[in-house]
C-alpha cells in the first residue's frame, strides 16, 4: 500500500521544514518542528482518509481551566479549519485541523496556510488566556 | 571554537529548518545562509570580522503594475520610521525590495536570544511595506488628496 501521508512529506520539503516518521501498526505519523515548536500529522491505517495536523501545549501554571475552555469555545467559533481542545485532565491544550481527504495531495498545495492557522490560533489562545495587567 | 555562522545553522536547522549554507567570500569573510520559513526565504549573513554580529534580511518582489520608484522609496521611507530597526532597500530596477535587520550582541551566542521574534519584526516591517506599496494606487492617492482637500473646505 502507498504511503498516504508521502504528500505531507512533500509539503514539508516546500516549506523547506525536516521531518521524522514515526509510524506504528494503527497509524502513520510525521512529527517536525516549525520555528521551534512542534507539530505532528496523524493518519491511521483502518482510515487514511482522515487527516489531522496538530500541536499539543501545556497549559501555563496557574490558568484557570474555566477560562481556558472559555476561550477555546470562543476560537473554536471563530476560526476556520482548527479544533481548540483542553484534555489530560485540563493540563494541556490541543490545536488541530482534521480533514477528509481522498488522497494527502490535496492537503499539500494548503499546508502553509493551514500551517499558519494552527500558529495564529495558538498564538491567540495564548495571548486571550494571559491575565490582564492590574490597573495603576 | 565554532563560528558564528555554525552556531546559527546549527541553531536554525534545531528549531525544525532546512538551512542552504553558502561558502564564506574568502577575500571578505562574509558568509551567507539561507532558511525558509511561513512561505519566505530568509538570508542570514555573518562575517569573520565580527562573529558577534549578523544581519537576516528577506525579499519581497514588487508588483509591476507598483513599480513606481519614486513613490515606493517614500513608502520604504516611511515603514522604516515605524521600524527604525529594519533597513530597506529597492533593488532590480524598482522590482524588489530587501528588509534587512542587523543584529549585535556580546557572544556569537547570544545572537540566538530572541531569533524567532526578530525575524518576526523583520516580516512585519516587510509585509506592512508591501501592503502600503500595493495599496498606494493612484485612484487611492487621488481620492485621498480629494477627501483631504474637501475636509479643509477647499473643494
Amino acid at each position: 500500500m502507498t504511503d498516504p501521508l508521502r504528500p505531507i512529506e512533500q509539503a514539508l520539503g516546500d516549506e523547506g521544514l525536516f521531518f521524522t516518521r514515526d509510524d506504528d501498526e494503527d497509524a502513520y505519523r510525521v512529527a517536525f518542528k516549525s520555528e521551534g515548536d512542534r507539530y505532528f500529522v496523524v493518519s491511521y491505517r483502518d482510515d487514511p482518509t482522515f487527516v489531522m495536523i496538530g500541536s499539543g501545549w501545556a497549559l501555563p501554571g496557574g490558568a484557570d481551566p474555566i477560562e481556558a475552555v472559555d476561550v477555546a469555545n470562543r476560537l473554536n467559533v471563530r476560526k476556520k479549519f482548527v479544533k481548540t481542545a483542553l484534555w489530560q485532565e485540563e493540563s494541556d491544550v490541543l490545536f488541530t485541523v482534521e480533514l477528509c481527504v481522498g488522497s494527502a495531495s490535496e492537503i499539500r498545495p494548503h499546508f502553509g496556510r493551514l500551517l499558519n492557522v494552527l500558529r495564529d490560533t495558538a498564538s491567540e489562545f495564548f495571548e486571550q488566556l494571559r491575565p490582564e495587567a492590574p490597573e495603576t | 571554537m565554532p563560528s558564528a555562522r555554525e552556531i546559527i545553522t546549527r541553531f536554525i536547522e534545531s528549531e525544525g529548518h532546512r538551512v542552504d549554507v553558502a561558502p564564506v567570500d574568502p577575500e571578505t569573510g562574509v558568509g551567507e545562509l539561507l532558511f525558509r520559513t511561513r512561505g519566505q526565504v530568509f538570508s542570514v549573513t555573518t562575517t569573520e570580522q565580527d562573529e558577534n554580529a549578523m544581519s537576516i534580511s528577506t525579499a519581497y518582489e514588487i508588483p509591476d503594475w507598483a513599480r513606481e520608484r519614486h513613490q515606493n522609496a517614500e513608502a520604504l521611507e516611511r515603514v522604516h520610521h515605524e521600524h527604525p530597526r529594519v533597513d530597506f532597500t529597492l533593488a532590480h530596477d524598482g522590482g524588489l525590495f530587501v528588509a534587512t535587520l542587523d543584529e549585535k550582541a556580546a557572544t556569537p551566542q547570544e545572537l540566538l536570544n530572541g531569533f524567532w521574534t526578530l525575524v518576526s519584526r523583520l516580516r512585519d516591517a516587510g509585509t506592512q511595506a508591501i501592503e502600503d506599496i500595493v495599496d498606494r494606487t493612484e485612484s487611492k492617492v487621488a481620492a485621498e488628496k480629494f477627501i483631504n482637500s474637501f475636509m479643509m473646505g477647499d473643494q
